[in-house]
């Protein structure tokens, strides 16, 4: 596992927002996509979509469904809300919600075959003319790992330097640790009492 | 030998012709020598008709008793004293008084002109009279409303009679002097009214007068209002007060009052000069860096240039007063999170710290936090620590703070304050 190509995210996502660029791609792996995922849930990116050397449709531009079905799909979950929410295993190939709602539209996104050719394609978000990921650094380098205790990550959030990492002293910063159940936020390590390697911290 | 002669010598007076002649000495300078100068009066010689003149001022100065003031005195001294006063006024020439009274040069004189007759309330203690001074009980007890009437009437009637000395006016009055009157009547009836005499009574009627007299009071009688050119040319009443027009324009630009503007702390922290070359020469002006706060959250920074240096001061003041941004502060006493920010070479870095740290700054940012109200701060200046710079980054970083709302905004996320509901909300 290289940090290297995560450093070069790291600098081109900065670039990128410098830029005020609405969609930007990286390169496919799988901390990459864990990363952007967790990007994705802190709220730091809109989209995060696989594909190819083109950037993937916008959804405007995509075949919409009728306004009219539309309309009634409004007025049925006025009625019965818990249809938003697919519990219910498929019966005869179709769920209840599908019998209700009518048929999901799916978007089709055109993946290359060669895994060599797919990109992570990042939409990227703005707010009051100010980039949302404005700052994004690598903690662990390649040439230098560190590995932090929960107790650490404990210190850290509560923005005090702990194993030669400073605290999260930013408003809103957030650091990512691989863990052996994947890669997630230090605040959500601290609250399941879990360490790991430190990866990079985002403001 | 005779036991004589000894005491003959020691009563017996040296004289003259028993001492040796001094020899004659050679006189080193041309002037005559002291004794042979001739000796002037300590006072000029007057020519007579000049003493005529005298005499007359002498007379219109220092009058002779005359008979009717003859009978005052009688009544006060008797005829031996009166005859010793007019003994020793006889003694004294008036002229001598005249022209060898002399002013006092000692390095006590008074440096102004006063005879000391009167107590004057500027430069003298007032006259002040204690509880001693009251003859007989000090008791007081509360008038009832038939003493109360009784006493304000009484004491109104004092103070029209102060007043109107010769007496009230009669007959038809014009109706100016009519309101005069009825004017005259209320303010005495109302200082009647307000008087200590009405509220309290006493059994007696000295202690009674003390509570009116002013040299029983703790309360030291107003300074006077001193009449004179100078102090008529520099009192001012606030309605005539010179407006800046410069002022004048912010406040309107503000819309605030002058009140509010007191408030703020204005403090130039970078003056220097600074020169523009131009083919007729150098035209040397003063640059000034000001800040303005309002200690509560408000935070400006001002520059002014100008050959003038009041002027430019007062330029900078105005634009910083103008200039003034909000300052978000967390709990009102520390910045949220860390900041910084670069102006030129310079970088600022300032760190939000626990309650009681305290201002950790350098000279510069501690103004500023000040001025802005910040009371726990610490900051690193890492590269270059040029003046203006720094105020600029400082300011620009306290301004343009993100604030934990907003940045949970751009997010998506819901962000909840809690510090509010553990320990009974006690923490702001």
């Amino acid at each position: 596992m290289s940090l290297v190509n995560l450093a070069h995210v790291c600098s081109h996502l900065q670039n990128a927002s410098k830029a005020r660029l609405g969609l930007t791609s990286i390169p496919v792996s799988k901390m990459h996509v864990n990363i952007a995922l967790g990007l994705q849930r802190e709220g730091f990116l809109s989209s995060v979509t696989l594909g190819g050397s083109a950037p993937p449709r916008p959804f405007l531009l995509q075949a919409q469904a009728d306004p009219e079905q539309f309309e009634k799909m409004a007025e049925t979950l006025k009625v019965e809300p818990w249809h938003a929410y697919p519990t219910e295993a498929p019966t005869k190939g179709k769920s209840n919600t599908e019998l209700a709602l009518g048929k999901e539209q799916v978007h089709e996104v055109h993946v290359p075959e060669n895994p060599a050719r797919r990109r992570l394609w990042l939409g990227l978000k703005y707010w009051q003319n100010e980039p949302v990921l404005k700052n994004m650094k690598l903690v662990s380098k390649p040439t230098r790992r560190i590995w932090l205790t929960s107790e650490d990550l404990g210190r850290i959030t509560r923005t005090r330097e702990s194993s030669y990492v400073k605290g999260l002293t930013h408003p809103g910063e957030c650091m990512f640790l691989t863990t052996d159940r994947g890669i997630l936020e230090a605040r959500e390590c601290v609250e399941r009492r879990l360490g790991g390697m430190a990866l990079c911290r985002v403001w | 030998m005779s036991v004589c002669r000894p005491a003959r010598c020691l009563f017996s007076k040296a004289t003259s012709t028993a001492l040796p002649k001094p020899c004659p000495q050679r006189s080193f300078h041309a002037s005559a020598p002291r004794p042979a100068r001739k000796k002037r009066p300590h006072y000029p010689s007057i020519k007579a008709d000049d003493l005529k003149l005298l005499n007359q001022a002498a007379e219109a100065e220092y009058p002779k008793f005359d008979t009717a003031e003859i009978t005052l005195l009688e009544k006060k001294y008797t005829p031996s004293q009166i005859a010793a006063i007019k003994a020793a006024e006889s003694t004294i020439d008036a002229r001598d008084v005249l022209t060898q009274g002399q002013r006092r040069t000692d390095p006590w004189l008074l440096n102004y002109e006063d005879d000391l007759a009167q107590v004057d309330p500027v430069t003298d203690h007032p006259e002040k009279l204690g509880p001693d001074d009251i003859p007989g009980k000090k008791t007081f007890r509360l008038a009832n409303d038939v003493e109360r009437d009784e006493a304000i009437s009484r004491i109104a009637t004092e103070n029209l009679a102060k007043m109107y000395p010769e007496g009230l006016p009669e007959g038809q009055l014009d109706p100016v002097d009519e309101q005069k009157l009825q004017d005259a009547m209320e303010a005495a009836l109302s200082q009647a009214a307000l008087d200590p005499r009405a509220t309290y009574t006493s059994s007696n009627p000295a202690a009674l007068e003390a509570l009116a007299d002013p040299r029983h009071s703790i309360v030291a009688p107003d300074l006077p209002r001193v009449e004179n050119r100078m102090a008529r040319q520099t009192r001012r009443l606030s309605t005539e007060e010179e407006e800046d027009p410069r002022q004048k324009r912010l406040l309107q630009y503000l819309g605030w009052d002058k009140q509010k503007l007191r408030t703020v702390r204005v403090k130039t922290l970078v003056t220097h000069s600074v020169t523009n070359q131009t083919r007729m020469g150098k035209i040397r002006s003063l640059y000034f860096l000001t800040i303005a706060g309002n200690q509560d959250g408000l935070l400006g920074v001002g520059e002014g240039k100008s050959v003038e240096p009041e002027e430019g001061r007062k330029q900078s003041v105005m634009s910083a007063i103008r200039n003034m941004r909000p300052v978000p502060r967390y709990e009102n006493r520390t910045t949220f999170g860390d900041l910084e920010k670069k102006v030129g070479a310079t970088k600022v870095q300032l760190f939000s710290r626990p309650p009681g740290f305290g201002l950790r700054v350098q000279h510069l940012i501690f103004e500023l936090a000040r001025a802005a109200g910040l009371q726990d701060l610490s900051a690193k200046t890492p590269r270059s620590r040029n003046k203006m710079n720094v105020i600029k980054a400082t300011w620009e970083a306290l301004t343009n703070q993100k604030l934990p709302d907003e940045i949970a905004r751009a997010r998506g996320k819901k962000l909840v304050d809690v510090r509010k509901v553990y320990y009974g909300g006690s923490i702001h």
